[in-house]
Parts: C-alpha cells; structure tokens; sequence
C-alpha cells in the first residue's frame, strides 16, 4: 500500500502557495499539486474572545493530519470549522480546491466521528450507518451492500440488528466510525474518537485505526489530547496551543527537533526534562552548566550561541536519553543521580531523581529493580541536549 | 420494627383515603346513571338497587347526540395534531436558536397560560362574532382551543427537547441532514414521550372545555360538554341521563390516555452519547 507523502515542515505555510489569478477558488501549491484541505488565516471569536487567530494550515492529498494540544488549545474549534458546524469569523476553508468557508456541512462532502459516539438511539445499528445514504436517496441494493462490507472490516456484522444503547462502549465507537465510513466521503474527521474507552480497548482501536488509514486514502484530520496517539497516527502532527500552531511536522521532526519548550515538553512520554542552565566556553568547547550538572556541547551549536548575549539558558534532556555509565567514564558528561522514586514497569525502570533541587525523570532499561536512594551515574549524548531561550522559549 | 408496620399500614390507608376521593365521583357517576328517577332521590342510601339501563337508552335515542359526539371528536382531534404540530417547532426554535427576545418570548408563553379562560369569553366572543365571523363553526373553536393549549405545549415540549444531546443534530447534519431532516428524523422520535404527554393534556382538555364551546357554538356545531347542559331545564333536571351522558364521554379520553400513555417510556435517548 502506498503511503501519501509526508508533510513538509514549515515555519508559515501559507507561504508555500499562491493564488492562482485566474481562478479566486483554486489554490496551487508550488509543486503543482493541489492541497487537499487549506485552511487560511483562519479566526474564530466568541464575542470579543478569540480563540483561534489567523491560523495557517495546509494538508496535503490524502495526509493523516493530526491536531493535537491540551484542552481549550483550539483544536476542536479549528475541526468543528473544517466540518462546518461552527462558523468561522475570518479567513477561507478549501477542500479539494474549492472553497467551503460558508457552506453546509452536508455540501462539503466531509465525514464526522465524534468524541461521544452521538449515535442515533432509536435507529438500530445498520440505520445509523445508512442514514447519510438513505439521506441520499441511495439505491436499497447498494445501502445493504456497503453497510454490510463496512460493517464486515469494522467486525460488527452481528450487532446490525442491535440498538445503541445495547452496546458496549468499544462498540459503540465502531458503529460511529462505521457511519463515517460507509459514505465513502473526501474527507474524514475525528474529534477525539478514542477518549471515552478504557486503555486496553483505546490501545486496540488506535491499532486498528492505523490499519484502517492505511487502507483508505483519504484527507483526514483527527483531533487529540493524547500525544501517543499523535504520534503513531498522524503524517503530519500539528501541535497547538492557545489558538496558535506551536510546531507542525511528522512525528520524527516533532520529536527530535522541538521548536520551542512547549512542543518539546508535550510530546514524548515520559516528559521531557527542563533544567536552568547557562552556557559558557571552557577548554574550547562550549559547555551548559547548572546546579548538578555540566555537559560539553555539540561544536555544532557554538554558531547558535555565539549570536546570544544572556548566558541563561533552559536544558532540555528526554529521559531516554540517559546512559547508565561505568565508573571512570568521561567526566565531563556525567551526571549522577540519587534516585527518589523508582517505577519498576518490568523491561524499563522510571526513575525520578534528584539533580541539584530539580527532580528529573529517567527512562532506563532494567533487569532489577532500583533501590530509592542509589545513586546513580549517567552519561548523555551531546547531540540529544536541547537548549531553549529562557524568555521566548524558542528553541536555540 | 413495630413502628415501621405501622407505618406501612398508614401510607396504604393514606392511599386507600385519595383513591376513593379519586375514585368516588366516578363511582356515584356510574351508580346514578343505572338509577331510575326515584330510585336517585330516594333518601335512604343503598349499594344494592336494581341497575337499569333507562337512562342510557333515552340518551341514545337523541338523533342529535352522534352530531354532538363527532363535533367533539373533531375539535379534539384537530385542536391536538394543530397545537402539537406548533408547539413542537416552536419549542425548538425556543431551545436551539438563539435571537434576541428568546427568554422573554419562552417566559411570556407560559404567562399566557395563567389567564383563566372564563376572562377570556367576552373579548374572545366579540372577536369572533364581529371580526372574524367564527362563531357558530368548528373551525372557531378549534382555533381557541390551540391558543389555549399552545404555550404548555411549548412549555412541556422545551424540556424534552432540551434533554436531546446537541451533539446528534450535528451528527444527522454531517450526514447531509437540512434543518427540517434533522428535525423530524433526528429530534421528533426522541421527544415522542412529550409529545403524547402533551397531547393527552391537549386532547382533554379540548374535549371537557365547556365555558368557550357553549358561548362559541350554536345547536349544529355544540360540542359534547355543552349538550350536557341540556339536560338542565327550567322545569327539570335530568340527572340519571346527565350522568349517563357523564359516563359516555368519560370513554374517548381513557382510551385515548391509554394508547398515548404507551409512548411515554423513559430512556429514549439512552446509547445515544456517552454518558
């Protein structure tokens, strides 16, 4: 199966396309392909409190585009707009080239999963997943038919006949997701899907949806809180934060090359791990040092300091990146640790430890388990230290 | 748990007391209507008296009691589907749309309702007679009667339809529902328990009105409850055929109360979101 091309970085988006002066309705991108969901300088107000403001966005054709932020970040709001049930206060919205801003949702050819199922209690299962079809004034033969194989992939071919309140939860979220289906739409949403199950059923369901996403190719955008589903979803996540996109870009780019402290703290589990630092020069390398620790920087970032008048600086370490170090090692990038807690999960230990007054926590993997007070030594790559101004909290 | 048997045995006197305060004007009803003349006032009260069935008979052999009896269904019927019909988009509007004047339009309706309609009779009937030429026809009445009924509609109505989850309507209208598809497939079946609420309220009490049907009506378009007060004349009062009379019409609501009653379950919208 061929996967749709993954998303292009970039800091403004709107910057990658122009207007064609032809056609007012029509986006080209650069590259001559067309962007399949664009959403321009985008603001939403509720009377004078805007929650969304000019917001840029380009998916690209058949992109798994995830949005994903705490809650209240605007990311339900950007979705509810692209799916039409709320009303956008300024800027466009084109799927397919064509703009929608001020169409009905039952005109821009969009499907909808919904976080709470909102299924339709006194339809049976098979009329929940046929009602946009029967809408439609489909043919009887070819409701049955597609109700049947989308029931089929969906595994719920024995609940057709059952009302929705005599299903589980994990079922009911498949008959949701099978009436979004079975329109064969342009493009698909989902509004937090996954929230209302249990972890175990929330863990299936997102396998299965990647299996699902890679078997349609369709535009999809789908909104999270949770940055693990983010992360093994989307082609492109868009990480946001009080109605502003922080960073967008595929997982591997979110992850390892944070734009800012924010980016940087909410992805990956566990957390990253944010200490106060200040950068100097010793023995013609560039350090970063604070309390309980000291580490040699990469010769790569001297240029991105050297511009910088503050010394003062936030050291971002992920607590994967901890290396149990023998004794005598490097000493420059050693770190010791006491342990405060440590979480035995079995093949990995999460430890909170103590470095210098700031707890941090690190990731290792581990046969037995850590005694609370140990103190252990750690070495880190240089290359995965992350240093933010301390003001802005843009990434140096 | 002495004092807890005793206070078993009050709450079942307690409701033994309000079933037969419910229960005794019916009673009399049906007695007195299987009772001959003198057998009614007789001073020496008895359970046991030979029923008869005199009274039903002369009441049946009025020609005119099957044109009555029509005129009231008619009015009932009509007056009902109109005001639900009505109050049914109208409590919508009320609930899911926002405009200016919304909670005072939802408030006033409801204020309405507290004019007592004998202080309607007057202003009602000179309306009717000189500007609208209504009176004496069915159609007069039945527009009465849905004004009266139309602001507790509405009122009942807003509650049920404000326990339908918004999240639905988007739902049927992603799935390329128009408004009116959204809501007569999505929002109707779910607040059918209101609605027959609503309707048997509207239907007895179109049915028993008696005050703006006797000033409003004339001897071919009178509706049942007026007829009832035929009976009363100058020289006599016809009680046995009043209460046989009484007992008929009790039927059409019980009957109608019945099969509406079957539609008001609970849990209707229960599966429909996370709860």
């Amino acid at each position: 199966m061929e996967r749709a091309p993954r998303g292009r970085v970039g800091a403004s988006p709107a910057a990658t396309f122009h207007i064609d002066p032809g056609r007012t309705d029509t986006f080209v991108r650069g590259d001559r392909s067309v962007a399949q969901i664009v959403l321009q300088e985008i603001v939403k107000q509720y009377g004078s409190l805007t929650v969304i403001d000019h917001l840029n966005l380009t998916m690209e054709d058949n992109e798994f585009t995830v949005l994903v932020g705490p809650s209240g970040c605007g990311k339900s709001t950007t979705l509810r707009m692209v799916a039409g049930l709320e009303d956008v206060t300024e800027g466009e919205i084109f799927i397919d080239g064509k703009a929608v801003t001020h169409l009905d949702p039952k005109d821009r050819d969009v499907a909808m999963v919904f976080q709470d199922y909102a299924l339709y209690p006194h339809m049976n299962v098979a009329r929940n997943m046929s009602f946009a079809l029967r809408l439609a004034h489909y043919p009887k033969a070819e409701i049955d038919k597609r109700v049947r194989e989308v029931a089929g992939t969906l595994g719920i071919e024995d609940l057709l006949h059952r009302k929705p309140r005599e299903l589980s939860g994990g079922q009911r979220q498949r008959v949701a997701m099978g009436r979004a289906l079975v329109r064969d739409a342009s493009t698909f949403l989902f509004d937090e899907p996954l929230s209302n199950l249990d972890a175990k059923l929330r863990t299936q369901m997102r396998a299965e949806l990647a299996l699902m996403r890679q078997r349609l190719n369709k535009n999809m955008i789908y909104v999270t809180h949770d940055q693990v589903e983010a992360m093994t979803l989307g082609d492109r996540i868009v990480v946001m934060h009080e109605g502003y996109i922080q960073q967008q870009g595929s997982p591997e780019e979110l992850f390892k090359r944070p734009a800012n402290k924010f980016v940087a703290g909410f992805i990956g589990s566990p957390a990253m791990n944010f200490l106060d630092g200040q950068v100097s020069e010793e023995g013609g390398h560039p350090m970063v040092k604070g309390a309980g620790f000291s580490f040699r920087l990469p010769e790569t970032r001297r240029e991105a300091l050297a511009g910088r008048g503050n010394p003062k600086v936030t050291v971002g370490i992920r607590p994967s990146v901890f290396v149990p170090a023998e004794e005598g090692a490097d000493a420059v990038n050693l770190i010791r640790l006491p342990a405060l807690v440590s979480e035995y999960i079995g093949a990995h230990s999460v430890l909170i430890a103590d470095c210098g007054g700031t707890q941090v926590t690190v990731e290792i993997d581990s046969e037995t388990p850590i005694a609370v007070g140990q103190e252990l030594s750690f070495t880190i790559d240089p290359g995965t230290i992350h240093l933010f101004d301390t003001e802005s909290e843009e990434s140096i | 748990m002495r004092s807890k048997q005793l206070g078993t045995i009050g709450y079942y006197g307690l409701l033994i007391i309000l079933a037969l305060i419910c229960l005794g004007p019916i009673i009399l009803m049906l007695t007195t209507s299987l009772k001959l003349k003198t057998q009614i006032f007789d001073d020496s009260f008895s359970f046991f008296f030979m029923p008869t069935l005199t009274n039903y008979v002369a009441v049946f052999q009025d020609e005119r009691l099957g044109r009555d009896l029509s005129n009231s269904l008619i009015v009932g019927l009509v007056s009902t589907v109109i005001t639900l019909t009505l109050g049914c988009m109208a409590a919508y509007a009320l609930v899911r749309f926002r405009f200016m004047g919304r909670d005072a339009v939802s408030i006033t309706t409801l204020l309405l309702r507290m004019v007592p309609p004998a202080v309607l009779v007057v202003p009602v009937f000179m309306i009717w007679t000189y500007d609208l030429s209504l009176t004496n026809t069915l159609t007069g009445v039945i527009i009465i009667y849905v004004a009266l009924n139309l602001p507790f509609v509405i009122w009942i109505l807003q509650s049920f339809i404000e326990q339908v989850p918004p999240a639905l309507e988007e739902a049927a209208r992603m799935d390329g529902a128009n408004p009116f598809q959204v809501f007569f497939l999505v929002v109707l079946p779910l607040i059918r328990p209101g609605l027959a609420a609503a309707a048997i309220f509207t239907f007895r009490i179109a049915w028993n009105e008696f005050i703006l049907a006797l000033v409003l009506t004339n001897r071919v378009t009178r509706t049942i409850p007026v007829k009832v007060s035929l009976f009363i004349t100058e020289h006599n009062i016809e009680w046995g055929q009043i209460m046989a009379i009484g007992t008929l019409i009790a039927i059409p609501p019980l009957v109608f109360t019945f099969v509406a009653s079957k539609q008001i379950i609970t849990g209707l919208t229960a599966g429909a979101v996370k709860g």
